[in-house]
């Protein structure tokens, strides 16, 4: 009798667990967590992207809790560092999907870093949003397993800075300056690339630099001889700053464009007044300062969070983590209360022009690209302060057209 | 590349010098005194910018006073760290004390992310960096500042180790700390005055650093030039330093404008096994002379 007891007992408790266990069987998924992995780089030269990503992901992350979280379960963010390396990023996701079991991952990392990882999430099928990195190889070729948000394509950058350069400005002979780091190098390659194929130009000099450099008078000194009209600086701020004012210090009065990530107010903070009509794209629709309720919203949230921070805080990358995080609780809001990796991905590929609020751009995903933004604001420094020029791209864009081909 | 040019390089070359310089007399310093190499100075250089900016932007206090108080402040910090980490391990073999700065050098720098994190923060200082015009060369004024304090501290330190009680104590010790001790040197104490110099030296060309290119946890990296500078000078002199700092400088340069960017940071090795192997004391140092 007792036997009979226990075994029905065993059979009971066997059968409950089978009907429960399905709604635990996805990695980082509980009743009342998602576990996202985070990487990008919080240390080394290039930590003002991964500092800033961070910092806006987990003000967003927190809003999200603090509205009651997502079909009842909050958000629990692990971040790991990179320190901008590729090896260290694969090892930082590695431990966050086979030791964290985290849902996802999510990146502020930087295309450096990005690329290192990205043929592991694809083999492990783990979903990645790639919130910074501008690499091709995030979106070509196409898998559903990885999504760009806020950063655009690096061929992107290539149409609109050749339009921007040869219509906008007029130039004729352009400059390169720039790093060797995997986000320059794909930036300058890509304006190159389209200034030959769109407009038929060359450039008159390209010289490179490495992260972390103080000196760049050969450089600067090389592309003085070669006489541009305008010298385009394809890096990051810490370099662009003192690139800008050596090259006023050695002479060179040209006009100065800048990378997707150099509209910093570290740029006007370091350079001063050498920083005085540089140029640079920017990656959402309004700037720091402006009156907008969305960003005075944003700012008043964000320094409430992050009091002491240094000029150049926020930045572009505290803006692009925020509005990514919110896109990515779209998309699980979107999926549904059984929550899957399956049903995330299709979630997000239902998004039209979505964005959380004025202080992102719109991101949109199909089934055939997840490409989130392709848009860019060009910015000039006047007065010290960063502010939009009129100018407008009027060139259709080709990359969705190379995708569908 | 013509002459005006040429010049440029060389006046930027010499500045660039001029800050591993700056750091190599903060190397040569403690193994000239108390024979150790410390590879925490470059985390030194930094936790000096760092002093001046908390009392420049957190204090809000004039950079006239600003200078002397890091300063000072450093050359306590140096005492600390020579008290706390290095002491205890003065009698280990050399390496074990070589790993303990290496080990100090991290500890600091990781401190500093702690508060601060890998934010670029810019040094204000009160003098004018409008460019100078000489004749075709033009010179930011904060270059000639960091030119003149590499030369001024060499100078200092030289005199100080040639005519003063306390140098003189301090390259005796170095020499023999047992026949120093025996001569009625208090061997501690100079341990001690030896890490506030070079910390206090480490602060000011971190102030300099500062005030050029914003001031950062990783702007110790410059260690690994200065290290080369050093031992291109030959490691016990100070003028070797300033020499070692200026052609690594002027190398690096004139290579970059001439071979390419990319082989900017070989020359500067190349240089140090050229001179390793045609001169293995450096430039300005000394054969070690052995009994036999």
């Amino acid at each position: 009798m007792s036997r009979t007891i226990v075994t029905l007992a065993f059979l009971g408790a066997t059968l409950g667990l089978g009907v429960t266990l399905p709604a635990h069987a996805v990695d980082g998924v509980s009743d009342d967590t998602v576990t996202i992995g985070a990487f990008g780089p919080i240390t080394g030269p290039a930590a003002f992207i991964g500092l800033g990503g961070r910092d806006g992901m987990n003000l967003a992350a927190k809003e999200v809790n603090a509205a009651g979280g997502i079909h009842g379960r909050r958000l629990r963010i692990l971040f790991e560092d990179d320190a901008h390396s590729p090896s260290r990023a694969l090892a930082a996701v590695k431990k966050l999907v086979d030791q964290d079991r985290v849902f996802m991952i999510f990146s502020v990392a930087g295309s450096n870093s990005t690329v290192g990882v990205i043929d592991f999430v694809k083999e492990r099928q783990v979903p990645m949003y790639v919130s910074i990195a501008s690499a091709p190889q995030v979106t070509q070729p196409f898998s559903k397993y990885l999504f760009r948000g806020g950063t655009t394509e690096a061929a992107r950058y290539g149409e609109i800075y050749s339009e921007f350069l040869t219509q906008g400005l007029g130039a004729r002979r352009i400059g390169f300056i720039s790093g060797r780091d995997e986000f320059s190098k794909n930036e300058a390659d890509a304006v190159i690339r389209y200034l030959r194929s769109w407009f038929n130009q060359e450039p008159v000099k390209r010289v490179e630099f490495n992260i972390g450099d103080k000196d760049f008078t050969p450089q600067l000194l090389e592309l003085k001889q070669a006489n541009p009209d305008v010298i385009m600086i394809s890096g990051h701020p810490a370099e662009g700053a003192i690139i800008l004012r050596q090259a006023r210090e050695l002479g060179l009065n040209q006009k100065f464009f800048g990378s997707g990530t150099m509209v910093d107010n570290s740029i006007p903070a370091n350079a001063k007044s050498a920083a005085e009509g540089f140029m640079a794209a920017w990656l959402t629709p309004l700037y720091f300062g402006s009156r907008h309720p969305d960003m005075v919203k944003f700012e008043t949230a964000w320094r409430r969070e992050y009091p002491n921070m240094p000029a150049g805080r926020p930045n572009v990358f505290d803006l692009l983590g925020y509005g990514d995080l919110h896109v990515v609780a779209e998309g699980l809001r979107r999926a549904g209360p059984d929550l899957t990796r399956d049903k995330f991905i299709a979630a997000l590929e239902t998004l039209r022009n979505w964005r959380v609020s004025m202080v992102a751009t719109p991101r949109t995903f199909t089934p055939e690209h997840h490409i989130g933004n392709l848009s860019l604001q060009i910015m000039e420094v006047k007065n010290g302060e960063w502010t939009p020029l009129a100018w407008e791209s009027k060139r259709p864009s080709d990359i969705l057209k190379h995708l569908k081909k | 590349m013509s002459l005006a040019l040429n010049a440029q390089l060389l006046f930027s070359g010499v500045s660039v010098g001029s800050v591993y310089a700056l750091v190599a007399l903060g190397l040569v310093m403690p193994f000239k005194a108390a024979g150790i190499v410390n590879f925490a100075q470059g985390e030194l250089v930094m936790v000096g910018a760092y002093i001046a900016l908390f009392l420049s932007v957190g204090l809000h206090l004039p950079f006239h006073l600003v200078v002397p108080i890091t300063m000072a402040l450093a050359a306590g910090f140096g005492i600390a760290i020579e008290r706390a980490f290095i002491r205890p391990v003065m009698r280990a073999p050399e390496f074990t004390i070589v790993v303990a700065t290496l080990a100090v050098g991290l500890m600091l720098k990781n401190g500093v992310r702690l508060i601060w994190q890998d934010n670029l923060y810019p040094l204000a200082v009160p003098f004018s960096t409008d460019v100078l015009a000489l004749g075709p060369v033009r010179i930011n004024p904060l270059l000639l500042y960091m030119d003149g304090t590499a030369i001024v501290l060499m100078a200092l330190l030289a005199l100080f180790f040639r005519f003063t009680r306390q140098g003189k104590a301090m390259r005796a010790v170095a020499q023999n700390p047992e026949g120093a001790r025996l001569m009625g040197i208090r061997v501690s104490w100079v341990f001690s005055a030896t890490w506030a110099l070079s910390t206090a030296m480490a602060a000011t060309a971190g102030m300099l650093l500062g005030a050029l290119f914003g001031i950062h946890p990783e702007m110790g990296h410059v260690l690994i030039k200065a290290f080369v500078a050093a031992v291109v000078g030959g490691f016990v002199s100070l003028p070797g330093a300033v020499l070692g700092g200026v052609l690594v400088g002027v190398a690096e340069t004139f290579s970059g404008a001439y071979v390419g960017s990319t082989f900017k940071d070989v020359v500067a090795f190349l240089l140090l096994i050229g001179v390793l192997l045609l001169r293995p004391h450096g430039l300005l140092g000394t054969p070690l002379a052995r009994r036999v």
